[in-house]
């Protein structure tokens, strides 16, 4: 039987660790309700902008954009992966750089250049370790990435794709779809090949009021497809952030339980192991109170 | 004779109420807006946007992005909208001087600088105006 005091300091310290988890879990809770916040309001824009879209095209405009044209031979690609800085958020990042490595390795396989960008610490390291070269690094995001930051290296992309430097982009992150369901995803950001879907989406439009455009309809498509890369890539950040928090919220409510049932496990066996102390002690007085009486 | 204005920026929505009027900075010139204007989507330009309402003149300033007039709604997408009580003429100045002094030796870089410069001059104007 295990040392009573021993178990005790055991069972204090744990108990310890449950006050730190259940506070992560509790900022948790509050940072993914901020980036839930900040998702639906990025939501509300792209649907805005879907619905420009939707409007241009319903009016006989011509959709028509270097940014959405897909280039025959690509050269070089550019694959950006969305990871965190932080860990102790489950198989958040483990399960985004498994999803990495096969893409790495079938891009590299079908395009002669590639180059690979990574958000986030973890991602970092992750990378370095199964020997993936990476390029810029951002260590910046946290939970609420700023739209600012993200317009300079969407537009840092966008200068490359426009001189020919990179002929594809793609972005490796944990898309959102519900608080019990966020799936590690391949999405292809340039060429902008996903504005046809958008078109679907806005299709549903009642109004059918006749639109006029100013100064004209291509110089408002000129400037909208640049503007939904933009918006499309700080949804992806933004995704990936309450992915984050999901991941971060759940692991430490597993992490409080867990050591809820060690804490009654260890009060059990400390328990015992205190009622055998005290047996074991009235044993030895009864067995010297019979010795003096002899 | 009121007309609802719904400014929506990708943070957040910066903006959504009634108002009189709104004088809109388009990519070409200021364009007034009043309730019954007819259904339309411009491109906006860098400036000052001013809401008239019972209280009196609002101004932000506006970093690009589209408008859209239907059904006596506005809706102004923007990357920033900043009131215009929150920019300091000095640092704006020193914005300006920043980006005219930027190089331009390659036309990408001259597209950049007429941008951040138009960006800038825009900036200037709405925090001159406002004082």
């Amino acid at each position: 039987m295990a040392n009573a005091r021993a178990l005790d300091k055991r069972r204090k310290s744990i108990r310890n660790i449950r006050k730190i988890t259940r506070t992560m879990e509790l900022i948790a809770t509050a940072r993914y309700k901020k980036a839930m916040d900040r998702a639906a309001a990025v939501t509300a824009y792209t649907d805005q902008i879907t619905k420009v879209v939707a409007r241009l095209v319903a009016a006989g405009t011509e959709v028509q954009h270097p940014l959405l044209e897909t280039r025959d031979q690509p050269q070089t690609a550019r694959l950006l992966c969305l990871t965190s800085n932080r860990g102790l958020c489950g198989g958040y990042n483990a399960s985004v750089l498994r999803t990495i490595v096969p893409h790495v390795e079938s891009l590299r396989s079908s395009v002669p250049e590639l180059i690979v960008d990574v958000s986030g610490k973890r991602g970092i390291n992750g990378l370095k370790y199964r020997q993936i070269e990476t390029t810029d690094r951002y260590t910046q995001f946290e939970d609420q990435p700023p739209f600012d930051e993200i317009e300079k290296i969407a537009s840092e992309y966008l200068r490359q794709y426009a001189f020919g430097e990179i002929d594809r982009l793609d972005i490796v992150y944990t898309k959102f779809f519900s608080t019990s369901r966020q799936v590690p995803v391949v999405e292809t950001l340039l060429p902008l090949g996903s504005l046809t879907e958008t078109d679907g989406g806005g299709g549903g439009d009642d109004s059918t009021s006749e639109f006029e455009f100013l100064p004209s309809a291509e110089s408002i498509l000129e400037e909208i497809i640049p503007t939904s890369f933009k918006v499309k890539l700080f949804k992806c950040f933004l995704d990936a952030a309450v992915s984050e928090q999901v991941a971060r919220m759940i692991a430490m409510k597993g992490a409080t339980e867990s050591a809820g049932d060690m804490i009654k496990q260890l009060s059990m066996t400390y328990n015992r192991a205190r009622q055998s102390q005290i047996t074991g002690e009235i044993m030895e007085i009864i067995g010297g109170v019979e010795a003096l009486a002899k | 004779m009121p007309i609802r204005c719904v400014v929506v920026t990708p943070e957040r929505t910066e903006l959504d109420r009634v108002v009189d009027s709104i004088i809109l900075p388009m990519y070409d010139g200021e364009l007034g807006i009043r309730r019954g204007r007819a259904a339309m989507i411009g491109r906006l330009g860098y400036g000052q946007m001013r809401l008239h309402t019972e209280a009196g003149i609002e101004s932000f300033f506006i970093d690009g992005g589209f408008a859209q007039v239907d059904q006596d709604v506005v809706s102004v997408l923007t990357s920033r909208a900043l009131p215009a009580g929150s920019l300091d003429v000095d640092q704006v100045e020193s914005e300006l001087a920043e980006a005219l002094a930027a190089p331009s030796s390659s036309p990408e870089q001259q597209r950049l600088k007429a941008a951040s410069v138009m960006r800038a001059r825009g900036m200037l104007r709405t925090a001159i105006r406002h004082q």
